[in-house]
């Protein structure tokens, strides 16, 4: 049957292209291979946010007076809404995850060295995308957790140098964040950042089928002159092995989503007082820790606005990175970004702990 | 003489020593060399010195620009005792008894005057306290009672609402203590009966819910003696208005007892049931025929009409109690599992306020109105239970279906791993 169907539309536009380079296609074999899987694993949650994202839309209302609502009718009341609900939250959460394991393999193994600068760039703003959507998203049940997050988020925002205020007023539609600032996050989360991801979710994995997997500089070096690493081909063993690591992420769904619902809280209120432990989300809590512990002037300059700069900096390095890193570039070992590589990833995860025990 | 021309004689009693016109005139001594202070703080005996050293601390009249000389007269700018202390300036020393009185009103009763200092503040003191047992035992030539100085204090004297005052609110109780705990202070005086007047109003009060409200959860809106007893028209509540005085706070309370059979019977009203001042927290325990209710110290047998009544009563509230704490136990449990269940939680309020209603009903003491507001109670907890039920099938459901779910994708998994074995094999 299926045969049938390729044929069918093989005669009409012809996809002998596609077969021979399918059937061409290999992948490298050696001793860090297991790293290939994290981007499929990305892309597959990144589907799962899609297919439930569109369904959460039928129901979700982006208004202060009703999103609340609307959340909760979807997970009491809507056939299979606390899962899709469920699997939706805890979704977003291990793919950002998965993005950021992705980005430090990346990174460590100096894939992102001539030529997958481009693959690289597409691939760090997409990070930054996933960031934005976390953003964007925890807002949208309008409770009383992501209302005060957002408010202090919003707030760090402010504090960019030059364009804080303005950055400010345009994130929160206003000086506050209210109703406006939800319609906001809402249009950002569920028109603009998903059109820019499509486009740059097409391009990376045009650049990535284009160009092949990248092979570690230790094993390119450890090869013989002329000698070919081994291969498996792309399909259908490769493949095999992504959809498996994508049933099984699956399973792992799941099962959170049945034993850890995602708790709705209380509804957002305006006027009351911050409780007490208000933080963003986990992926923020590095920064935002960080940001806590500035004393309030360095250098005669706000202490905050020098924080969210070196952050920008940093942001900025990262997407660089190509460019700098010359050594790489020629296929020698780059010891200082592998060096830079583990201070960040140890920064990000010390932060992301001390901030989460911290009061 | 009736009781509001024995009033309004003790007031011109106090009042008339000193016209209210000349407490305008005499308001606020004009600046310039006060020798009073200055004199008295070095005084070697305490008891001289000690006004001084007062008077220079937090004092609402100092702030306020009164002078000594405002209410003990002589000549503040005189720098020799015979002079400052000469009767021809007026000089009268230490204010004692109605004297006390007269030197507080003159200010403290001229609306004129007040209106510049303290706008808002009452200006019937006075005449509220002439209508108090300390203000009538006054005029009848008791100096041992309370006279303004002696809950305000004569020279330190500071705002009520600062809470350094003893007259704060949660000073009152032991301003009071201090004279009506003293067996010594309070010997001689006694109840209308003639038995001696008990000094452990305070040590029963310490008892009471009001007090651990006052002191323990710092609500200033609580009770203390001065609630229910006045201020400056300190006297204890008549017999038949103790039901008011509770019901000042306990409006429903009060309401529900006027239509009940208890309001013609009970000469103490509320006091019958809850005491007066060691005010237990009430419990349903109260209620019934039980070891612990007080129903059963007038009530008792199966022939008694109040007996079976207080029983009803107390079935219909331990049915409902029972209820909402089975039901919010199974919602608790369903939510802890992560089911959504805002709507019920918020039907359990509306049970629990049903039994509020309906303890609040018992003061009628009618067991039919206390069982149809029992009845609204526990159709709304029966419809959260059944909700509370479908949760608890809805769990079930999910956990199967998780259950089912993740065996299909082992198996899933396990065909892909041996599929891909088989391949690598093939090479």
């Amino acid at each position: 049957m299926v045969q049938r169907v390729v044929d069918w539309v093989d005669e009409r536009i012809d996809l002998s292209d596609v077969r021979h380079f399918i059937a061409g296609k290999g992948v490298p074999i050696h001793a860090q291979k297991v790293w290939y899987y994290l981007g499929g694993l990305t892309l597959f949650l990144l589907a799962v946010q899609i297919f439930t994202g569109i369904l959460l839309l039928l129901y979700y209302r982006p208004s202060a007076a009703e999103a609340y609502e609307s959340v909760q009718f979807i997970v009491s009341d809507v056939e299979f809404g606390w899962l899709i609900r469920n699997i939706h939250s805890w979704s977003a959460n291990l793919l950002i995850a998965v993005a950021f394991a992705h980005f430090f393999s990346v990174f460590l193994l100096k894939s992102y060295r001539k030529p997958r600068e481009l693959t690289w760039l597409t691939g760090i703003v997409l990070l930054f995308l996933m960031l934005a959507f976390g953003f964007s998203g925890y807002l949208l049940p309008w409770n009383e957790l992501s209302f005060f997050a957002t408010k202090v988020g919003t707030g760090i925002a402010g504090t960019v140098p030059f364009v804080g205020r303005f950055l400010l007023r345009l994130l929160r539609g206003g000086d506050e964040v209210t109703g406006a600032t939800l319609s906001r996050f809402y249009g950002l989360h569920v028109a603009v950042l998903p059109a820019i991801t499509t486009a740059l979710v097409a391009a990376h994995l045009l650049l990535v089928q284009r160009q092949g997997m990248s092979v570690p500089i230790d094993v390119e070096q450890r090869a013989k002159p002329g000698e070919r690493l081994r291969q498996m081909p792309f399909f259908p063993n490769y493949v095999l092995r992504d959809v498996l690591a994508w049933y099984i992420a699956l399973a792992i769904l799941a099962a959170l989503a049945a034993f850890y619902p995602w708790e709705l809280g209380k509804k957002a209120d305006q006027f009351a007082v911050v409780p007490p432990g208000i933080r963003p989300e986990w992926y923020f809590l590095a920064m935002f820790h960080t940001l806590k512990l500035l004393p309030s002037h360095i250098l005669g300059l706000e202490g905050e606005r020098v924080g969210v700069a070196a952050f920008g900096l940093a942001a900025l390095f990262l997407v660089l990175v190509p460019f700098l890193d010359g050594r790489s570039n020629r296929g020698e070992r780059s010891p200082l970004f592998t060096a830079l590589a583990m201070l960040g990833l140890v920064y990000l995860v010390a932060f992301t702990i001390i901030g989460h025990f911290a009061k | 003489m009736d009781s509001k021309a024995r009033t309004v004689g003790v007031l011109v009693a106090f009042l008339g020593v000193c016209p209210f016109g000349a407490g305008v005139a005499l308001a606020q001594t004009p600046a310039g060399r006060d020798t009073c202070v200055s004199c008295h703080a070095g005084l070697p005996e305490s008891r001289l010195a000690r006004p001084a050293e007062l008077f220079a601390q937090p004092d609402i009249h100092r702030e306020s620009g009164f002078a000594c000389a405002d209410c003990h007269r002589g000549d503040p700018g005189a720098t020799e005792k015979s002079r400052a202390h000469d009767g021809a300036h007026g000089f009268r020393g230490k204010p004692m008894g109605l004297a006390v009185i007269t030197a507080c009103a003159r200010c403290h009763s001229d609306a004129e005057l007040m209106r510049r200092f303290a706008p808002r503040q009452r200006v019937d003191q006075a005449l509220e306290y002439a209508t108090s047992v300390h203000g009538k035992r006054l005029a009848a030539g008791d100096t041992k009672v309370a006279t303004c100085a002696s809950c305000h204090g004569a020279h330190g004297v500071r705002r009520v609402k600062d809470s350094k005052s003893p007259v704060f609110p949660t000073n009152v109780g032991g301003t009071c203590a201090s004279c009506h705990a003293s067996d010594e202070h309070m010997r001689g005086y006694t109840l209308p009966g003639g038995a001696p007047l008990p000094v452990n109003q305070f040590s029963e009060y310490q008892k009471s819910v009001h007090y651990a409200a006052l002191m323990k959860a710092d609500d200033l809106s609580a009770p203390s003696c001065n609630a229910c007893h006045g201020n400056h028209g300190a006297a204890p509540p008549g017999v038949g208005s103790v039901a008011n005085v509770c019901g000042t706070c306990h409006a429903v309370f009060a309401q529900k007892f006027e239509t009940s059979v208890h309001a013609q019977i009970f000469d103490k009203g509320c006091v019958e049931c809850h005491g007066n001042h060691a005010v237990l927290k009430p419990s349903d325990e109260m209620l019934g025929t039980g070891a612990h209710a007080i129903c059963a110290t007038c009530h008792g047998g199966p022939d008694d009409k109040g007996a079976v009544a207080a029983e009803a009563m107390r079935g219909d509230i331990d049915r409902l109690k029972g209820a909402i704490d089975a039901t919010g136990t199974l919602v608790a449990r369903v939510k802890n599992a992560g089911i959504e269940v805002s709507t019920q939680e918020l039907a359990l309020a509306e049970a629990r306020s049903h039994l509020t209603l309906a303890r609040a009903e018992i003061h009628a003491s009618d067991a039919a109105r206390v069982d149809a507001i029992i009845q609204d109670g526990l159709k709304i907890v029966t419809t959260t239970d059944t909700a509370g039920q479908r949760g608890l099938r809805e769990l079930k459901y999910r956990r199967t279906g998780l259950v089912i779910s993740l065996g299909v994708i082992l198996l899933v998994v396990v065909t892909l791993a041996l599929k891909i074995r088989q391949l690598d094999r093939r090479g």
